[in-house]
């Protein structure tokens, strides 16, 4: 491997975000095209983490740190890639369902999800089934990906997809849920097509949902 | 093999799992839990009685049927002994069936206030009617009022009455419990003449209830004690009794009842133990937090759980105590102090309001109330500034493998010398789980020991750490040294739980600092409430990143810091216009929202190497 996508790759890994952001410069300036640094040195270095989490080394706080490491290296490339090289994976539209602020676990996951090539749309948080389905329509997504925190905000995920039902959109995408109180048994249902425990296995259920 | 089944024993906050066949005593001798069982688990006596409140057990036996009778029964109630889950369940052990009462903390640091309570006692020595002397009933004891000082009564048609009858059976002597108002004075209560007047004040936390009986003439505390909150049945943290509440209207009274209930019978006990009639509580005030203020007033709890989390009522309450069926005296009043916000309550103001001594204009001082949800405010330069941080129950030992409350035979403190562990556990007992000072305290000793890492990464080659289906643990206590005969652990994941709690604290306390604009040397005096504050190891605290690193001097851990103002504001009405005053300026900053609060909370999630 190149030596610079090697330190890219493990700044990733280690979490280290003003060490990615000066390795992207450096391997950007030696001339390596934007889609290699993403795809060979990010989304490579996210992968890793996403392993080295499945295997119980990492947890969420290492998580958190290297996905935000991944971030502040995506802000630079961003504006370098082709529309080809972004979101090969798929699109993705993700949000925390009306009535619930906590972002801390959808970012983590819209992050692993950028990280495994997809193509991510952040709705933010407190998000109505009305805006879930106008941004559907807008942005034409492969799957819509909810999150909720609070056993109370959780109910609201039902109305999203009953909503979207209604809008004659549920055809049309794949729906992925997850949160704290949320469970597999909760998924079914409601009708949602995925779930997943945690970001790293979110990469794995989108990935799923589109083969 | 058969399933396994779990048992989630309340209120201790244990669970364990067992096999088909097991009863409930011992599953609750296996989760460590000490019931009483008088006949040793045969059924003949009915010490070791429970109630199940979620999931199937077998049906009642004979035995359970002439030892509890029908009406405990439909009541949920069982004998441990005789019950056999066959699904997961969850019970509520009563309090006389528990051998040694849980730590429920009472006390907290008292301040002096000037004494003016909202009620006062009034002696009357009254004339009797004759043909000479014509005047009512009432105009004569109005007259006596005005003697001394007070305007005329005023009150309901029933308890004029009973003072009218009342002074008739006792030569014309009575002493009357007023609240005296500009216009009128409000009767509150018909008392024997001389007979004590005392108030309630009640600090209602999510899992305990600290109450205190407060003579209010001259301010001395009758009595203190504590017991566990009822609603933990419905759910452990207030937002999963939020849901609960949400399913309706009988839900939402069923908290609100079941939490009355238990006061009123803590009330009965202390009465019988202290001499005195419930007639003779003529004030309450009672604090918690936003939640509990709402379902203890029953009010409705839905804007709590969903964005942007606003509380019903903000203002000060003040409303007869009978209305929702306090057992007091007839026309006592309930005062609660106004909330800050959904999820900083009336139990932060009151806290403030008692730690007032340290707050000074010349001061910068914080005050930290560590739970489930960690209330911080900032008092600097006449600003008050406040937020809440969701950092979850790992204190509370949930979340955590051997987690557990405060309770007899949790280790709240270990050392680590050479290698060798020596856990020290509440009342000596053996160890049966950690509480939420135990984990803070292992993972500082941990991370000295250099068992972790500044990741929470466990060192492998410690021999105390060991892989279990891959995933890595520090032996704290081994099988052969536990009271249950099982290994209690600490694990990967549970650092992890500490470092999202850690940082969850210091992240909004640092975003306060931001927001006021000042360096975290500038705080003069960090202030740390709550009785998880007061048992918690402040060095481990400072070595785990949750507090900055301050001269250790400024820290002061004043315990049980809304208690003491809530009975400030029982004795005195000055600090409760106090509360009402500091509420008014309050800035509140909502974390959840903040631009850089993710980053800041990411920031303080690994520890210092």
């Amino acid at each position: 491997m190149d030596s610079n996508l090697k330190a890219i790759y493990e700044s990733i890994v280690e979490g280290d975000n003003a060490g990615v952001q000066a390795n992207v410069k450096v391997a950007l300036e030696a001339g390596l095209p934007a889609g290699t640094i993403l795809n060979d040195g990010l989304i490579a270095g996210m992968s890793e983490v996403g392993r080295l989490f499945e295997e119980g080394e990492y947890f969420v706080p290492e998580m958190l740190i290297s996905a935000r490491a991944m971030k502040s290296a995506m802000a630079i490339l961003k504006p370098l890639l082709s529309a080809g090289e972004v979101g090969a994976a798929g699109k993705v539209l993700i949000g925390t369902v009306k009535g619930d602020l906590h972002d801390i676990g959808k970012n983590l996951v819209g992050l692993m999800l950028e990280g495994a090539g997809f193509q991510v749309i952040d709705l933010g948080s407190d998000v109505s089934a009305e805006k879930f389905i106008e941004a559907t329509k807008e942005h034409a997504p492969d799957i819509v990906a909810m999150s909720a925190l609070l056993t109370t905000t959780m109910v609201n995920m039902r109305s999203a997809i009953t909503a979207l039902q209604e809008a004659g959109l549920r055809g049309k995408v794949k729906i992925m849920i997850g949160g704290a109180p949320v469970t597999e048994a909760f998924a079914q249902q409601i009708g949602a097509d995925g779930y997943a425990a945690d970001a790293s296995r979110a990469v794995a259920t989108a990935k799923a949902l589109l083969n | 093999m058969p399933k396994k089944i779990l048992v989630n024993l309340q209120p201790i906050g244990r669970r364990v799992e067992v096999d088909p066949g097991t009863n409930l005593l011992e599953a609750a001798q296996r989760a460590g839990v000490e019931v009483v069982a008088s006949c040793g688990g045969v059924g003949i006596c009915s010490t070791c009685k429970m109630r199940v409140v979620e999931g199937k057990v077998t049906s009642p036996t004979l035995t359970e049927e002439e030892e509890l009778g029908q009406e405990l029964l439909a009541a949920g109630f069982r004998l441990a002994c005789q019950t056999e889950p066959l699904e997961n369940v969850r019970v509520e052990i009563p309090p006389e069936s528990l051998v040694a009462g849980q730590r429920v903390q009472v006390e907290g640091r008292e301040g002096q206030v000037s004494f003016d309570p909202a009620v006062a006692a009034v002696d009357l020595d009254l004339s009797a009617p004759s043909l000479e002397d014509l005047r009512a009933d009432m105009t004569r004891v109005n007259q006596e009022l005005a003697r001394q000082g007070y305007p005329p009564l005023t009150g309901s048609a029933a308890l004029l009455g009973e003072l009218s009858l009342f002074l008739r059976r006792s030569g014309w002597k009575a002493r009357i419990a007023i609240r005296p108002g500009p216009a009128s004075s409000e009767l509150v209560s018909v008392l024997p003449h001389g007979a004590r007047i005392a108030g309630l004040a009640m600090d209602i936390g999510s899992t305990k209830l600290a109450i205190f009986l407060l003579d209010l003439q001259d301010g001395a505390i009758l009595y203190q004690g504590g017991v566990m909150n009822p609603q933990i049945s419905f759910g452990e943290d207030v937002v999963s009794r939020i849901a609960y509440a949400n399913k309706g209207d009988a839900e939402r009274k069923q908290l609100q009842e079941r939490l009355v209930e238990s006061i009123n019978q803590t009330l009965a006990e202390l009465c019988q133990k202290e001499g005195i009639c419930q007639d003779q509580i003529v004030d309450v005030v009672a604090v918690g937090n936003t939640a509990i203020h709402h379902f203890f007033t029953g009010l409705p709890v839905e804007p709590l759980g969903e964005a942007p989390y606003t509380p019903v009522v903000a203002d000060a309450l003040n409303f007869p105590a009978r209305q929702i069926g306090l057992q007091v005296a007839a026309g006592a009043y309930v005062y609660l102090p106004p909330n800050i916000a959904g999820y900083v309550g009336a139990d932060h103001v009151s806290a403030l309001v008692a730690t007032r001594s340290y707050i000074n204009n010349a001061h910068t001082s914080l005050l930290v109330d560590i739970g489930t949800n960690t209330e911080i405010s900032l008092i600097h330069q006449g600003r008050v500034l406040s937020c809440s941080c969701a950092s979850g129950p790992a204190f509370e030992g949930a979340h955590i493998r051997d987690g557990m409350r405060a309770a007899p035979g949790a280790i709240e403190r270990i050392h680590i010398e050479d290698g060798a562990v020596r856990p020290v556990t509440i009342q000596g007992q053996p160890a049966v789980g950690i509480c939420g000072s135990g984990i803070l305290n292992a993972v500082a000793e941990m991370l000295d020991a250099r068992v972790l890492n500044d990741r929470g990464v466990l060192n492998g080659k410690d021999a105390r750490v060991r892989q279990v289906n891959a995933k890595a643990e520090f032996l704290l206590v081994p099988a052969g040294d536990t009271g249950h005969g099982r290994d209690i652990v600490v694990t990967r994941r549970d650092v992890n739980e500490l470092q999202l709690a850690k940082s969850a604290i210091r992240g909004g306390l640092e975003i306060l600092m931001k927001e006021a604009d000042i360096p975290i040397e500038a705080i003069d005096d960090f202030i740390v409430a709550g009785a998880f504050g007061t048992y918690l190891d402040l060095n481990s605290a400072l070595r785990v990143g949750m507090f900055p690193r301050l001269p250790v001097g400024r820290f002061h851990q004043v315990g049980n810091a809304a208690g003491v103002g809530a009975r400030q504001m029982l004795l005195s009405r000055a600090v409760r216009q106090e509360a009402e005053r500091i509420v008014g300026g309050v800035e509140y900053v909502e974390l959840t929202t903040y631009p850089r609060f993710h980053d800041v909370f990411v920031e303080f999630m690994y520890f210092e190497p």
